[in-house]
């Protein structure tokens, strides 16, 4: 009986039995949720913190094709629903919530760059390791308050908090990478006339590129984190500053689908990051 | 490794549902043991005091109950109580009305423990004024009594029609002295006492509009679900209650050196910095002062502004649509709003009988 061997490392459950398995713990989820819902449902008919079906289509409605209560707009009667959707609730989050996402990825390339530095570059490494080492340490949030001076309140101190929080890990994630690459190969470049930046972007950098996206993709989740912290503490827009509001009065029917919309999102920039790598370097096995 | 996660991830999900249902199941399970959940403000502070001078066992002794009290951040408290993990929750007229009786659970106001007479304010630097201030960030905790405060400040220096003007910066109340001190861009700010205290201790910073101009509007409720108050034994529980609660808040009224001490403490305040607040908080010290005014007509008339800035601003939920769907019942029999949904009722049938010594 392959088909009944959980514990045999060697047994393959044949491809649909395999599908099944793998929807199992979803489907129990849900069933768990329905239950709970349900259950709490009978004995009060306006529960929210375990909402309906119903209440939970409700609070996607609202969410997608209402503008956000802090807006002045308010849609046509005849708007389409592209244009409710351009100025709903979501959309408007989203876009200031990716908006930081995104400039702070970008600024954390320049920490990549430097990591290479500090790992080929003897005089880097003496003046940059240590420090990042201790860095990586500091626990950021608790660093808020001094963020607040120097960044104000506003879209900066967001970003440098999710800077600070991630930017330290990936720098010494990266630096071990270039020490793994084979010195070999360095002496190879040079005696092939290559000049230090040469051996530093065509032959290093290039090597690890693959393995500092996907150190990249593991900090996904920090980097939300770190931004859902940031918002929740002081925001007038973004997913997370939804959140803290909804939670205010137990806006569960809005919580939840925003929830899901954060998850999907994040599996969609890994899974884009995993697309990119694949095509980018196909002779890189992860 | 993704479906991996995910496996985790639902085994997390499971788990947590599997921990729902089974707080879901004790809460229901009937003993005479009932809890009572606080957290830290002036006001409320006496209930540490009342656990631990044994007041509240004396009088729980007395109804042959047993009485827990358990301290929470005030968020989270509300969530339990709403969540019915726990029987009774101190909390003020608007979280009342806008988290347990608009999420659908039946609550009841039993006592009116006092209200806010300046422990909430709004602050400003440079001057500013209710006229300027539109075009400003004002930081605040959003959709709590910070922002009806701000509105009511709006309204009654007549810039109504600024309302939607106003840009709020949703802030932390653990983070907001700092956030705000810490920068001097940040020109207004609403928040509640001690944090008022702290931020007014910048001499740059001055007070335009204070809880103390809308007398009345913010009260501070000890709330029973109703469900557990129409049982015999929650009966019992509310009179134990109420009879501990009146005999800690003279207590403390009379400055007695331990109440102050340890409602001081509750809140990690030195006793100068507590009896500070104390001015500013309307205490009902007797119950014949409390059932006056819950009796009144003007608690209707304020409990009206409370229910119509929650509708306005959602807080009583999506599928609420007309302000009337969550009524609440008054002492005389009075109902605002639909007679078939009252959700909060004011009940000052425990504070007579503290009045009458009926206890």
């Amino acid at each position: 009986m392959t088909n009944l061997s959980p514990f045999d490392i060697q047994a393959r459950p044949n491809r649909l039995l395999a599908q099944a398995l793998s929807c199992v713990l979803f489907v129990v989820c849900i069933g768990l949720y329905m239950h709970t819902s349900v259950a709490r449902h009978r004995e009060n008919a306006e529960d929210r913190v375990v909402p309906s079906g119903h209440q939970l289509v409700a609070g996607i409605r609202s969410a997608v094709l209402e503008p956000a209560e802090e807006d002045d707009y308010i849609p046509a009667d005849n708007a389409s629903t592209w244009e409710r959707l351009r100025h709903s609730m979501i959309w408007k989050d989203t876009a200031s919530s990716g908006g930081r996402f995104f400039i702070s990825l970008a600024l954390l390339i320049p920490f990549v760059v430097l990591a290479v530095h500090i790992g080929l570059f003897p005089w880097f490494g003496a003046g940059f390791l240590r420090f990042f080492l201790f860095f990586d340490k500091i626990v950021a949030l608790s660093l808020l308050p001094i963020l607040f001076i120097a960044f104000g309140i506003d879209q900066w101190s967001k970003i440098a908090l999710i800077v600070i929080g991630v930017a330290p890990t990936m720098i010494l994630d990266v630096t071990q990478m270039v020490k793994a690459v084979p010195q070999e190969q360095i002496v190879k470049a040079f005696t092939l006339d290559a000049n230090n930046f040469d051996v530093a972007y065509r032959v290093v950098f290039r090597q690890v590129l693959p393995q500092v996206i996907n150190s990249l993709r593991l900090n996904l989740k920090p980097m939300m984190l770190f931004l859902f912290a940031g918002e929740m503490i002081a925001a007038s827009d973004g997913l997370a500053y939804r959140i803290a509001i909804m939670r205010r009065h137990m806006g569960m029917d809005v919580i939840l689908p925003y929830v899901l919309w954060v998850a999907l999102l994040l599996f969609l920039i890994d899974f884009s990051l995993r697309m990119i790598n694949r095509r980018l370097h196909p002779w890189f096995q992860a | 490794m993704q479906s991996k996660r995910l496996g985790i991830f639902s085994l997390v999900c499971s788990l947590a549902l599997l921990v729902g249902f089974s707080d879901a199941a004790t809460a229901s399970a009937q003993v005479p043991t009932f809890t009572v959940g606080w957290s830290v403000y002036a006001g409320w502070n006496p209930y540490f005091y009342m656990q631990k001078s044994g007041i509240l066992k004396k009088w729980a002794d007395k109804y042959g109950i047993a009485i827990k009290v358990q301290r929470f951040d005030y968020a989270a408290s509300l969530d339990s109580f709403v969540a019915k993990n726990i029987d009774a929750c101190a909390m003020t007229n608007m979280e009342a009305l806008d988290m347990p009786a608009a999420a659908g659970v039946d609550s009841t106001a039993i006592i009116v423990g006092d209200y806010s007479n300046g422990n909430d304010a709004v602050l400003v630097r440079n001057n500013l004024t209710f006229q300027t201030l539109p075009s400003k960030p004002v930081m605040l905790v959003q959709k709590t009594v910070s922002e009806y405060l701000l509105e009511r400040g709006m309204v009654l220096n007549g810039q109504q029609a600024q309302l939607g003007k106003l840009h709020l910066i949703n802030t932390s109340d653990s983070d907001i002295v700092a956030a705000f001190l810490n920068n001097k861009s940040n020109e207004a700010v609403v928040t509640w006492k001690p944090l008022v205290s702290q931020i007014v201790a910048d001499k740059s910073v001055h007070s335009i509009f204070d809880s103390s101009k809308i007398p009345g509007e913010i009260m501070d409720l000890m709330v029973v679900r109703s469900e557990v108050l129409n049982t015999p034994n929650g009966q019992k529980f509310a009179k134990a209650l109420t009879g501990a609660w009146y005999e800690t808040i003279q207590q403390v009224a009379a400055g007695q050196p331990n109440a102050l001490k340890y409602s001081a403490a509750a809140s990690g305040d030195s006793v100068e910095s507590y009896k500070e607040q104390l001015k500013t908080t309307a205490l009902f010290a007797t119950p014949k002062s409390a059932v006056d005014f819950a009796d009144g007509a003007e608690v209707q008339q304020k409990m009206d502004l409370v229910r119509q800035f929650c509708f306005k601003h959602g807080l009583l939920g999506q599928g609420i649509h007309s302000v009337d769907d969550v009524a609440i019942a008054y002492p005389n029999g009075t109902v605002q709003g639909n007679k078939t949904r009252v959700r909060l009722r004011f009940n000052s049938a425990f504070m007579q009988a503290a009045a009458q010594g009926k206890l």
